[in-house]
């Protein structure tokens, strides 16, 4: 039940963040759609896996349904991906790594600065490696468009 | 002609950059624009803030513009309308002239209502702290924060500072608004609220972008882009520190 809320949240947020970059509104759905699905796997494999291989999980997901619905939707990649990318940002990494700092406990700023570093760099990955899959792969089951 | 040719394919890669677009699609929009009406002699070369662009045929003055972008807020709709127009233009269905006012059009389609833009805001504020832990009442709590840091950036932040001031002041608003919403009573975290309170000011398009440049080999943008989002990053994590040391040393430890 808690698993519906949190995606639930991840679409909402998501959809938030694509009002603030003025997505065009018609792409809203699709864009809470590619940030719910990506929380959604995060949170599936997060107790198997640690929050940096969690969140490439999710990276490559949300990468893979932005190229498609690109490729669908006939408008820039952008679009999908940077309001689907958030929820998996290391917000709360910072944030704690900015609370251990002020209170001079070095050691878990260190720690928990070392992890949302982790954590960018597994979104790095994911999204250098999905770009990297032909575009031709995203159009299977589309019509050839007349040229 | 060819001087028109290139203004119209230039203007169009302005609005692409300055909407938050990646370079990649800023250069190529500019060549299919330019190889469509027939000069196929253009270079161009883009920086996060700037286009370089030449092109010389036989027998013709040649061309050459240097354009200064400064990097606004993202307009992804701008993006979308200046992609599907070079398809179509491609497609024919345009002169010089019918694209030159296109993109006008373009340059001049509305931001949504700043009421929209602060309940977006909110909504974000709200469902991130959820995400990241927090109970209800904490979800609440940060959207009232995200609400008021909204009103911010859109009032003061965007017309009147820069980047780096404009974030670490941004933070602290949003974290003194956190704080004494916390104090009075609404929400039971205060780290929740406030890692949900601030979500508005994380550099979304600079780091997806610096990472989509770096992948392409567009070093020199992509880097630019990078230590621009880490910069904001940091802003706002010392934004955040500044407000709690204050408070820690206001209230003596009761409250932090």
């Amino acid at each position: 039940m808690s698993l519906v809320f949190q995606v639930g949240a991840a679409v909402l947020g998501t959809v938030g963040f694509s009002v603030m970059f003025s997505v065009p509104r018609a792409d809203y759905p699709l864009c809470g759609l590619a940030g719910g699905a990506g929380w959604l796997v995060y949170c599936l494999t997060l107790p198997r896996l640690d929050a940096p291989g969690a969140t490439l999980l999710a990276t490559v997901l949300v990468v893979f349904l932005s190229r498609l619905f690109a490729v669908r939707r006939r408008c820039p990649v952008t679009i999908f991906l940077i309001p689907g990318i958030i929820p998996l940002v290391p917000g709360g990494g910072i944030y704690w790594t900015a609370y251990y700092m002020v209170f001079d406990r070095f050691r878990e700023a260190a720690q928990t600065g070392f992890d949302a570093v982790k954590v960018a760099v597994a979104i790095v990955l994911g999204i250098v490696f999905v770009f990297q899959v032909p575009q031709s792969v995203f159009r299977i089951g589309m019509r050839r468009c007349p040229k | 002609m060819e001087r028109d040719v290139m203004e119209v394919a230039i203007e169009a890669g302005h609005i692409l950059l300055e909407n938050g677009a990646e370079i990649f699609r800023v250069e190529e929009t500019i060549y299919r624009i330019s190889r469509h009406y027939g000069v196929n002699t253009g270079n161009v070369f883009t920086l996060s803030n700037g286009i370089f662009v030449t092109a010389e045929s036989a027998g013709k003055e040649p061309f050459a513009k240097v354009l200064h972008v400064p990097v606004g807020s993202a307009h992804l709709d701008r993006v979308a309308a200046v992609n599907q127009l070079s398809r179509e233009i491609e497609e024919g269905k345009y002169t010089v002239q019918e694209a030159r006012e296109a993109l006008e059009r373009i340059r001049k389609m509305p931001s949504k209502r700043p009421l929209v833009q602060v309940a977006a805001g909110a909504l974000g504020s709200g469902a991130f702290a959820y995400l990241y832990g927090g109970a209800l009442s904490d979800s609440l709590a940060a959207a009232v924060a995200g609400a008021v840091l909204y009103i911010y950036i859109l009032m003061v932040s965007r017309p009147h500072l820069s980047k780096m001031v404009g974030s670490i002041t941004g933070a602290m608003v949003a974290t003194i608004v956190s704080v004494l919403v916390y104090a009075l009573g609404l929400g039971k975290h205060l780290d929740y609220i406030v890692i949900g309170s601030v979500v508005a000011l994380i550099p979304g398009v600079a780091f997806t972008n610096a990472i989509r440049d770096i992948t392409d080999e567009n070093y020199l943008a992509g880097v630019v882009r990078m230590l621009d989002a880490l910069l904001v990053f940091f802003c706002i994590a010392i934004g955040v520190g500044l407000v709690y040391a204050l408070v820690h040393w206001l209230t003596g430890g009761a409250l932090l």
